[in-house]
């Protein structure tokens, strides 16, 4: 059975200034498969991200809706909240109704407050559809390609080399040193650049 | 330099390209392509011989035209590699079927090989620093009130600088390239090519000011009793101890006048530089004997190129397109690549370094971990219904499908088809296959067409 906890953040008041918070959280429990609903400050908060942790087993929560800002800023932070709460990341979907919402409507506070129970609606919908998913991994080789041999070039390999791993440097002139070697003196010190 | 050359980690490949990144994060393969150098330089010794016996004369570009090299030749005597190439395309022996060899007849080491071909290198790596810098606007095509580079007294700061070198064409004076006399009243033109939506590029090139205000103070210093008027839009000098330079230059007697200039006429042996000073509102006219101008930079050339080969973003101007302008500034889309320098965008020397450390952090973190985890949002091909038409592989941005035969039994009978196979290390997730995918047979995990319809339907409640 799918039992879906939506989390509705204020972000301060970037949110809740605009969209009715309390309305949105009661028009959250009449969607299907919805089990639980709360509204915090900040759900990206310490706290905030308990709250989440606590109500997925207590209430045995096993897909997470975040109402909040763009998944751009805090989806990989909410995916480690859900691994705390033994989900997998993958089950969690966030419903933008920042950026989206309160953001780009601010003047209309009833129209901004019906799209974002749209917005939550729909990521319902689609987090009961979500199935876990298992991070691929790849070997990594430990050795570094730089191309260009001027001053940005040499640096990067120079630390790379300085920290144990082997570098190839690649330049297509017949010396290093790029632009920097061509200078007399460098500003505002006036040292010598070669 | 040296340091770099020493390094028992770092394999120096001069007069070396990058021909083709293939692979993924922790796993690129690249081929380089080392250019015939003709000069085997195990045996070289760096002595000189060559290049002084040499009969063949060019433009020396490193010293930015302004003295003549040879057809073998180092870009300046602390070059690393200390040792000669033959620039084929101007030597004797190659262009007059091999009347000449001076150059085999005088090496005392045996080292010159006309007969050494390019050699291609296959090799793997784990992350890719892109440093591939700069150039400076092409002014001579953009500006005719400067002349369109027909004054040989009008020089860009670049030739200035090898001038001013003491490893440069006149070993560190400053003098007129029509005369070779010493100039005694200097003029700079600042944003050149910058801040110029017009001509050049709507971008300030950041470094200009301050280069500027050195070069006002080498005039000031090296020519006695010479005079310096720097021609300006603002001065910009936002950094640790440039504003105090700025004053120094000025305090030292250069004049800084406010406007642009209008043009350049030459007079007998001057040249008469004609602009605007803003701030007294007047027109104002300069008799100079050397006019000094402050480009722009602009990406280097063939970086376009690199950014095709390796998949990364450019902005408007071509500068390589971070992950994101605050936050991820070394990064690009491209999992393992990673920026320096002013390919990135115009930087001083310091931020250069910044940058180039930075990076080079980024790369040890990615070689601390034996294993990366990738993200699983990928496309995945549900082979049954794929009828393996290559669609997807045509439309594929990372070159992340391929075509793989697959073998299965059908009523008895053994068949093989083809179907399309999903790299999930290459693949970024977009979606464009899906989209593209006229059989439904490709789905991207995470966005399932499932998924995607559920969105919709609860959109239209």
């Amino acid at each position: 059975m799918k039992r879906v906890g939506v989390f509705i953040c204020h972000c301060g008041s970037n949110i809740s200034a605009v969209v009715d918070v309390n309305s949105v959280a009661e028009a959250a429990k009449k969607i299907p498969n919805v089990a639980y609903v709360t509204h915090y400050k900040y759900m990206c908060s310490d706290p905030g991200q308990e709250e989440i942790v606590k109500a997925v087993n207590e209430h045995n929560l096993n897909r997470v809706v975040v109402a909040s800002c763009s998944p751009r800023l805090h989806e990989p932070t909410f995916q480690k909240t859900l691994q705390r709460a033994g989900l997998n990341p993958y089950l969690l979907e966030i419903a933008n109704i920042r950026e989206q919402c309160s953001w780009v409507h601010s003047k209309f506070k009833d129209l901004a407050t019906a799209k974002a129970i749209a917005l939550i609606r729909m990521m319902v919908a689609k987090a009961a559809e979500n199935v876990p998913l298992l991070r691929p991994s790849v070997y990594i080789r430990k050795k570094a390609l730089v191309i260009g041999g001027g001053i940005a070039g040499m640096q990067a390999a120079l630390d790379i080399a300085d920290a144990g791993y082997p570098v190839v440097l690649v330049e297509r002139d017949n010396t290093i040193g790029g632009k920097m070697a061509m200078l007399d003196k460098t500003f505002p010190t006036l040292d010598c650049s070669a | 330099m040296v340091a770099a050359s020493q390094h028992p980690n770092i394999t120096l490949m001069t007069y070396s390209e990058v021909e083709e990144v293939g692979g993924y994060v922790g796993n690129f393969r690249v081929k380089i392509r080392q250019k015939a150098k003709s000069v085997n330089h195990d045996l070289c010794t760096g002595c000189g011989i060559c290049w002084e016996k040499c009969p063949n004369t060019i433009l020396n570009e490193y010293n930015q035209g302004l003295n003549l090299r040879k057809a073998i030749y180092i870009r300046f005597p602390q070059a690393v590699p200390n040792k000669p190439v033959i620039d084929r395309e101007n030597c004797r022996q190659f262009q007059m079927d091999g009347k000449c060899g001076v150059c085999k007849e005088v090496c005392q080491a045996g080292a010159i090989d006309y007969e050494q071909q390019d050699l291609i290198l296959e090799e793997e790596f784990g992350s890719i620093v892109v440093a591939t810098g700069f150039d400076l606007f092409a002014w001579e095509k953009a500006y005719g009130e400067y002349g369109y580079g027909k004054y040989p007294d009008v020089i860009s700061g670049l030739q200035f600088e090898r001038m001013s070198n003491s490893s440069g064409p006149t070993e560190g004076k400053i003098l007129r390239p029509s005369d070779g006399k010493e100039p005694q009243r200097v003029v700079f033109i600042k944003c050149v090519g910058s801040r110029d939506d017009a001509k050049g590029k709507s971008y300030c090139s950041k470094v200009c000011c301050m280069y500027t205000a050195k070069h006002a103070h080498q005039v000031l210093e090296k020519i006695e009793g010479s005079e310096v008027y720097v021609f300006y839009i603002d001065v910009r000098t936002p950094g640790k101890g440039y504003e105090e330079f700025y004053r120094h230059s000025l305090e030292e007697g250069a004049l800084y006048i406010r406007g642009r200039v209008s043009n350049i006429i030459p007079k007998n042996s001057s040249l008469i530089v004609r602009g605007e000073d803003t701030l007294l509102g007047r027109q104002v006219e300069v008799e100079a004997d050397l006019v000094v101008l402050a480009t722009a930079m602009t990406p280097s050339y063939g970086s376009d190129a690199v950014a095709r080969m390796i998949g990364i973003g450019t902005d408007k101007d071509g500068f390589f397109e971070e992950a994101h302008p605050k936050l991820r500034p070394v990064e690009c889309h491209t999992a393992g690549v990673y920026l320096a320098g002013t390919c990135q965008g115009v930087k001083d020397i310091p931020d250069t370094v910044s940058q180039a450390s930075g990076s080079a952090v980024k790369v040890c973190a990615l070689f601390s971990v034996d294993e990366r985890e990738l993200d699983p949002l990928t496309s995945s091909v549900n082979e049954s219904i794929c009828s393996g038409c290559s669609t997807c592989v045509l439309v594929c941005p990372f070159k992340a499908i391929e075509i793989k035969t697959v073998t299965e039994r059908f009523y008895g009978q053994t068949l093989q088809r083809q179907v399309a196979a999903v790299n999930e290390a290459l693949c970024q997730g977009c979606g464009t296959c899906t989209a593209a995918c006229r059989s439904g047979a490709i789905n991207l995990k995470g966005f399932t067409n499932e998924q995607i319809l559920a969105e919709v339907k609860a959109a239209c409640l």
